[in-house]
């Protein structure tokens, strides 16, 4: 539009920084490589791309302030703050997930491949694989590491994951690491006897909450009961230990995760209610993986992606309006590109990152002792594809796997400078993309991202957030600032003296 | 440039000046899980492709020519932006390998063969990581 009106090619003023700008509701945005943002007028953008900037007009004073003028840039705090957003890149794998059976006593309609029935304990993690992956895990150069436990159901094979605790335990007494625990369990096979031990170990726990009671149901069946009923009631019983051990309800509580499939896409303020009403202060909107289920199911649960966007706006203004009436819950992808955007931080959420965290920010361990990039990488190979397989926990050695050529084309693969259409987009300095899906989907690494779901759900949120912050409504800025605010849960890192 | 063949078979015939040899590759490869993937030279400076969909396949052929077609643009500028970056993305996936393999133990030094690792390509551009890893390359016509 811009460039029709002017007739020719545009040129950037000598002064100004390269930029990107995208349309945001009635505001142009423009945004810098290093993450900067400011919005200006379309009056504003056409005096920029003439290649003028009057000196001393209030547009050059607000460019000053958000750092998009050369001589405005302090080179030294620029680096410091390029290397803190990156300092992920300094260490290695901090999230180890040990998948410690396949077996699982619900059926939900989107799972899965990587589920077995519960008699088939051949796909059980063995006490010896268990220890060769912590040992592996240990080996990380992070210093801060978390081995979470999942299934299938993890409770059905709760022997091993106490073993793998107490194992990790006993031996990071020579690593001296920040070590955290937490367990992904529809928390049916939960009794106090396995709670007792999961309390006192500060095992966090996270659970599935797909919706209100009905649309959970339906969709997580569980034999002889109500899945949500069930997970309802531990999880009113495990906040409630962590009342009376003293900690703070509003931060330590039952983390809940949801699938989002069609039926939920109308009933965005009913999910939100359901949170609210089990103590739950975050929900992490993600749309459906193409991973794992078959494609007949497919069918049935998958959505058009503008009918998610829509549904996730809905749910996030309503999330805000009841932030402003006193409740507090936070939508997670809002909560990582807001960090991203409004601080000098950088969440290290291993899917929205550039590299990606596959390989050097995570490492999946399946039962029988197969190591993969990552979680989604090893459901692949549960569909049939070793794409994602690295090496077996016991044999490959750490820096092996680490170096591997998988992990190197994934790291080229989701480097957002070496990608086309993210090379150019406003939303580079925030945003990731995944070699996994774009494989599942599109058959490469790389993938088109102008045809891509991962990145239409990426551009819409991060399009949502910065309308938002364009209309500046003083309580949504300031919920959408406090969603940005990480308060550290302490407890649950274990105490651990180095020998 | 997409001629006329007989029914579900899709032929493309490019410009070698447009698109890099190793881009039809590339792009020619993702087809592979679904097609029986033939390149050909039909004349000099040209190279065409053709699609033939493996039987359970029932994507019609204009939207695997759209497909391939995008798929070579993406491609081929993602080769140019590597270069035009090569610096900056050779930097950070240095640091990322250096910060998560860390230094190697000293029986690892013991084992090293440092010929080898000093001819190393880092970013596994000398051999395609597919062609290394998963799908072979489509047979020939014919065979
Ligand atoms: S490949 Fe995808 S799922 Fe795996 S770590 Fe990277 S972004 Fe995450
Ligand atoms: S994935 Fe999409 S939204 Fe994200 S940087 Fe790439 S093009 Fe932009």
């Amino acid at each position: 539009m811009q460039l029709a009106r002017l007739g020719s090619r545009p040129k950037r003023p000598e002064n100004l920084l390269p930029v990107r700008h995208r349309k945001v509701g009635d505001a142009i945005l423009l945004t810098t490589q290093f993450g900067d943002w400011v919005f200006v007028s379309d009056a504003e953008l056409a005096e920029l791309m003439a290649g003028k900037l009057e000196p001393g007009s209030s547009l050059e004073a607000r460019l000053r302030e958000k750092k998009f003028l050369l001589d405005s840039l302090d080179a030294g705090a620029l680096a410091d703050r390029v290397r803190r957003k990156k300092s992920f890149l300094r260490h290695g794998p901090n999230l180890h997930v040990l998948v410690v059976t396949l077996r699982c006593n619900a059926t939900c309609v989107y799972c899965h491949a990587s589920r077995a029935p519960m008699d088939r304990v051949d796909t059980d993690m063995s006490r010896d694989t268990a220890e060769k992956c912590v040992d592996l895990a240990l080996r990380s150069t992070a210093p801060r590491i978390t081995i979470e436990f999942q299934g299938g159901e993890p409770l059905a094979n709760f022997p091993v994951v106490q073993h793998a605790i107490e194992y990790a335990l006993t031996k990071n007494r020579a690593y001296g690491k920040e070590l955290e625990f937490t367990m992904v369990s529809n928390l049916s096979l939960l009794d106090d006897e396995r709670l007792d031990y999961l309390v006192k170990h500060k095992v966090q726990i996270c659970t599935s909450i797909d919706g209100p009671a009905a649309l959970h149901d339906k969709q997580r069946v569980l034999a002889g009961g109500s899945a949500f009923s069930q997970a309802a009631r531990w999880i009113r019983a495990i906040n409630q230990r962590y009342v009376d051990l003293g900690l703070d309800p509003t931060l330590y509580h039952v983390e809940a995760l949801i699938t989002v499939t069609r039926a939920a896409l109308d009933q965005p303020r009913q999910i939100v209610d359901t949170y609210l009403e089990l103590g739950c202060r975050a929900l992490f909107l993600r749309p459906l993986d193409p991973f794992g289920f078959a494609s007949e199911t497919g069918h049935k649960i998958e959505y058009e992606r503008r009918s998610y966007l829509d549904f996730y706006r809905e749910a996030v203004d309503y999330m805000l309006e009841k932030n402003a009436a006193g409740s507090e819950i936070l939508e997670r992808y809002a909560s990582i590109f807001l960090t991203k955007i409004l601080t000098d931080d950088d969440p290290n959420f291993l899917d929205i990152r550039s590299p990606c965290g596959a390989g050097i920010g995570q490492l999946a361990y399946n039962y029988d002792g197969s190591v993969f990039t990552c979680d989604e990488g090893r459901m692949l190979h549960e569909m049939g594809d070793d794409l994602f397989l690295l090496g077996r926990a016991g044999e490959a050695k750490y820096r092996e796997l680490m170096t591997h050529d998988t992990v190197r084309a994934m790291l080229a693969a989701s480097n957002l400078d070496a990608q086309p259409d993210c090379v150019s987009c406003t939303y580079a300095a925030y945003c990731g993309i995944c070699p996994v899906h774009n494989y599942e989907t599109q058959g490469s690494l790389h993938g088109r991202m102008r045809e891509s779901d991962w990145c239409r759900v990426h551009k819409g949120i991060q399009d949502y957030l910065f309308e938002k912050l364009a209309r500046g409504e003083g309580s949504v800025v300031e919920t959408l600032k406090r969603w940005t605010t990480a308060r550290e849960r302490t407890h649950f890192l274990q105490q651990c003296a180095s020998s | 440039m997409t001629e006329a063949q007989p029914v579900g078979e899709t032929v493309i015939e490019l410009d070698e000046s447009l698109y890099p040899k190793d881009a039809i590759y590339g792009a020619a490869y993702v087809f592979i899980d679904r097609c029986y993937v033939h390149l050909d030279r039909p004349a000099p400076g040209r190279v065409s492709v053709r699609l033939r969909p493996k039987a359970n396949v029932t994507v019609a052929s204009a939207d695997l020519a759209g497909e391939l077609e995008n798929e070579l643009l993406g491609q081929a500028w993602r080769r140019l932006l590597v270069d035009e970056n090569r610096r900056l993305v050779e930097t950070v996936t240095t640091q990322a390998l250096a910060g998560a393999a860390g230094p190697p133990g000293l029986d690892e030094l013991l084992e090293m063969d440092l010929d080898a690792e000093a001819f190393d390509d880092p970013l596994g551009i000398a051999i395609s990581w597919e062609e290394k890893y998963k799908k072979r390359p489509p047979k020939p016509e014919g065979e």
